[in-house]
């Protein structure tokens, strides 16, 4: 295809999430104020723990033949819902098949989690060597891309992005490059996470970066931008999004959610698990420049913040140092405070919102910001959805463990 | 529970393979399983019985004989 710029539209979006799978309704929730995160008792009688997160409901019938759910960890099983969901409502899902020209671009941060819980507990606690032969395939990070494409006859490539916290939000803005670079007419991009096994949690909870439960409940425990924050709380879930070239919208007759307009990515090169400020302004400054639009014009900026006493502050400070006076008139909202964490899916979700806020005008809140720290003073959102109207551009941060970070800018269709 | 009436079971509940169709001359590639499918079930019967299929015991081709030599397995370990 011939060099020159085209523009990329998100013409499809489909979700497995905390606040269930229907875009709209999980918007009217988020917009609400209403949070997802429960406390589950997780582990074992002897050793386990009750445990904050946000769970998904996953029911694959009719989108997943049965006899193919033993080779899908549950973070393949969310991918291929979520993506069938995205292929339907961008029109392009006939006889069960998605487009074959499309290409696949996943977030993934651990891949298949049971799997790899269950794998471990069979070798220790039942001291066998006898593994299920599908451990490899249902752990390997590929698997959520791999079983898109097998399920629904995708024929472009298809890849996979395990950038810890950032994942989903680099696959969406590679995709994004390759659909506007003329690699391909579209791409299937999003992400996928399914870690709220124990196995998994016990790993979190010793990095102590998980929230203490807030005396007002459980759901009241993720808060991010307050001054009583403590941490983040685990979610699972899935998102993707339909990208595709005007052309390519055009020929199958579809209505654009929303137009994507700019990606940039950087490193911190600086610590494993806390952020720098430099790297994070580097980030939407190249994103601002990608999408060649003045600083002034974001009106929204969906966080990264994930509630730790660390991260948000930085994050502030980053967005003051990228929009200078421009940071006292924009909105930003944290919606991890109501679907938690969702690590590799976490961007993809995140962005899902983005898009669904400019297209409705009504930016989601940060929930639990009742006391703000005085740190994290700009204008959050607290609380209570808002209308925003004349909103037309919004950027959704992701930062990752190991500093890198992502910064996307959408458009209003 | 015999050997082959746990295929039964487990090709139903699990590989949703019509009831009719498991019948002891039908080969496990005619009812669509691939090789995947063959370990994964291996592996559920031997957990199952509390046996190991060796890998110079798998060449079956249909579910009897795969039965027969499960079935073989599970008397050698009783005795």
């Amino acid at each position: 295809m011939a060099g020159g710029r085209r523009r990329v539209f998100v013409s499809g979006l489909g979700l497995v999430s905390p606040h269930g799978s229907d875009p709209a309704a999980m918007f009217e929730r988020l917009y609400a104020g209403e949070s997802a995160i429960r406390k589950v008792r997780s582990g074992s009688a002897e050793f386990g723990n009750d445990v904050l997160m946000a769970q998904s409901e996953l029911d694959p019938a009719g989108m997943i033949p049965k006899s193919q759910l033993f080779t899908m960890d549950r973070v393949s099983q969310m991918a291929v819902v979520a993506a069938y969901r995205a292929l339907a409502t961008a029109g392009l899902l006939a006889d069960d098949r998605g487009p074959a020209d499309a290409g696949i671009y996943m977030g993934c941060g651990l891949g298949g989690a049971q799997a790899i819980q269950d794998a471990y507990s069979t070798y220790y606690q039942r001291r066998s060597r006898k593994v299920k032969p599908t451990s490899v395939p249902l752990i390997m990070t590929n698997a959520p891309a791999a079983h898109i494409s097998m399920r629904y006859g995708v024929l472009g490539p298809s890849l996979t992005y395990s950038i810890a916290c950032a994942s989903s939000a680099i696959a969406i803005g590679e995709a994004f490059r390759a659909v506007r670079d003329g690699y391909l007419d579209r791409a299937l991009a999003g992400g996928t996470e399914a870690m709220l096994n124990d196995g998994s949690i016990v790993a979190w909870e010793s990095l102590s970066v998980l929230a203490k439960e807030h005396p007002d409940g459980p759901a009241a425990s993720s808060r991010p931008f307050a001054a009583d924050r403590s941490g983040f709380v685990l979610g699972e879930g899935a998102a993707v999004l339909v990208l595709e070239s005007e052309e390519a919208l055009r020929r199958h007759d579809a209505q654009p959610l929303a137009e994507i307009l700019g990606y940039g990515a950087s490193s911190d090169a600086h610590n494993l698990t806390q952020p720098a400020l430099g790297g994070q302004v580097r980030a939407m400054r190249s994103a601002l420049a990608d999408a060649a639009i003045e600083p002034a014009a974001i009106g929204y900026i969906n966080a990264h913040a994930t509630a730790t006493p660390v991260g948000d502050k930085v994050e502030i400070n980053a967005v003051k140092e990228t929009f200078g006076a421009h940071a006292q008139r924009l909105a930003i909202s944290a919606t991890k405070s109501m679907h938690g964490h969702l690590v590799g899916a976490a961007g993809a979700l995140e962005l899902a919102i983005t898009v669904l806020a400019l297209q409705q005008r009504r930016l989601p809140p940060t929930a639990n910001l009742t006391v703000p720290d005085p740190a994290c003073d700009l204008d959050c959102v607290p609380c209570r959805g808002r209308e925003a109207p004349g909103l037309e551009y919004a950027l959704s941060n992701s930062f990752a463990f190991g500093g890198s970070n992502a910064a996307l800018i959408v458009r209003r269709a | 529970m015999n050997a082959f009436a746990y295929l039964q079971e487990v090709l139903t509940e699990k590989y949703d393979i019509k009831p009719e169709a498991i019948r002891p001359e039908a080969t496990l590639e005619a009812l669509g399983l691939d090789s995947l499918s063959v370990a994964e079930l291996l592996f559920d019967v031997g957990d199952k019985f509390g046996i190991d299929v060796p890998d110079d015991r798998t060449d079956f081709k249909t579910l009897g004989e795969a039965a027969a030599i499960v079935d073989e397995l599970i008397q050698a370990k009783r005795s």
